[in-house]
This record gives structure tokens, C-alpha cells and sequence, in this order.
């Protein structure tokens, strides 16, 4: 069962802390657009996985395409696929701006990025050590 | 991985819709992999042979690199 009691939960909890959020703007206790913005997008996304939850549980073929996709191998072999060809690519990125920010003397966005990329390098061979005990 | 779905499949007068629901997969995972794009699980290969009623080595086709 893919849309489960604890993603409806979940679903709620957002559209709650995006009220929150724009009523905290709307009362000028938040100073910023960018909490308005980020509560307006939550609620937005909480409506939607509402809907979809509801649909799920009252439409029985809607069911079957969901829990087929969720559940489908290729699917989640893409989806690995994807995340890790994600990681090469913003690895390699930084590692160029790392090179065009010394050429071009930027300091602190070779320190930022040098850090992002020995931080990512770091998450990976603990990700390794811990999935190589695990299979 | 090359194999005999395809065949398999049409033999039993099947379409990939009704393959891919048979087996609890989508109609692409099919197409994929009756095209070779796509290598089974041990655990999807095991239940394709069974659906077909033969063994693993019947349906796909071992080739080493």
C-alpha cells in the first residue's frame, strides 16, 4: 500500500505548517517573501498529495497503476541509476568550479565548493561502508 | 540479457499489458526487457520462467562478455 495512513499524516502536517507559515507573513511576525512563498508551495504540494491519497484508497485501478509503479524493479532501478548519475555530475561540477574559482581568484567560492566536494566524498564512502556491511 | 519472452508471450496469444500485470510490473518493464535494454531481477526472471512454465535457462539466454 503506497498512500498509507502516515503519508495522508504527513500530507496534513504540510498543509498545516504552510498556513502557518503564510499567516505568520500575513501578521508581519515573518518579515520575508520567501517563508509566504515556501508556504503557499507546501500547501499547494499537501493539497495535491491529499488528493492523490484519497483517490488512491476510492479508485481501485488508480491503486493498481500506484502500486505497480512504486513496487515496479526497473523503475527503481532507474531511480538509483538516476541518483547516482546525479552525484557523479554535481561532484565533477564543483571539482570545475573549484579549478575556475582559483584561476579566477575567488577564494571563498573555491573554499565553499572545495568543502561541498570533500563533505559529498565523505557521505559516499560512509554510505559504502555501511551498504558493504549491510549486503 | 537476450531471451524468448517475446515469444513466449505471443505463443500464449499475451499482450504486454496483461504480461506486465500477471507479473505485478509495468508494460515498459516488458518492452525493456523483451528488447534486452533492460536485465531481470533473479527474484522477476524467477517468476517469468514460472509463468511460462519452464525453467530460468529456458527463457533467457546466457551470453558472457
Amino acid at each position: 500500500m503506497y498512500y498509507n495512513n502516515k503519508r495522508l499524516a504527513l500530507s496534513i502536517f504540510w498543509v498545516i505548517l504552510g498556513v502557518v507559515l503564510v499567516v505568520l507573513c500575513v501578521t508581519e511576525v515573518l518579515d520575508s517573501n520567501i517563508y509566504s512563498g515556501m508556504g503557499g508551495a507546501l500547501i499547494g504540494v499537501g493539497i495535491l498529495q491529499i488528493i492523490r491519497n484519497l483517490k488512491y484508497r476510492k479508485d481501485p485501478e488508480y491503486r493498481e497503476k500506484i502500486n505497480t509503479e512504486a513496487g515496479d524493479e526497473r523503475n527503481s532501478f532507474i531511480r538509483n541509476k538516476s541518483w547516482a548519475w546525479t552525484g557523479y555530475i554535481v561532484i565533477i561540477v564543483q571539482a570545475v568550479g573549484v579549478v575556475i574559482a582559483v584561476v579566477l581568484g575567488q577564494h571563498a567560492i573555491q573554499m565553499v565548493l572545495s568543502g561541498c566536494v570533500c563533505l559529498e566524498l565523505v557521505v559516499y564512502w560512509i554510505a559504502y561502508l555501511v551498504l558493504s556491511r549491510k549486503y | 540479457m537476450k531471451n524468448h519472452i517475446e515469444e513466449l508471450r505471443n505463443a500464449q496469444g499475451m499482450r504486454q499489458d496483461e504480461l506486465a500485470k500477471a507479473l505485478g510490473v509495468s508494460r515498459q518493464t516488458i518492452s525493456s526487457l523483451e528488447n534486452g535494454r533492460y536485465n531481470p531481477s533473479i527474484t522477476l526472471a524467477y517468476k517469468i520462467a514460472k509463468l511460462f512454465s519452464l525453467t530460468i535457462e529456458e527463457v533467457f539466454i546466457f551470453e558472457e562478455d
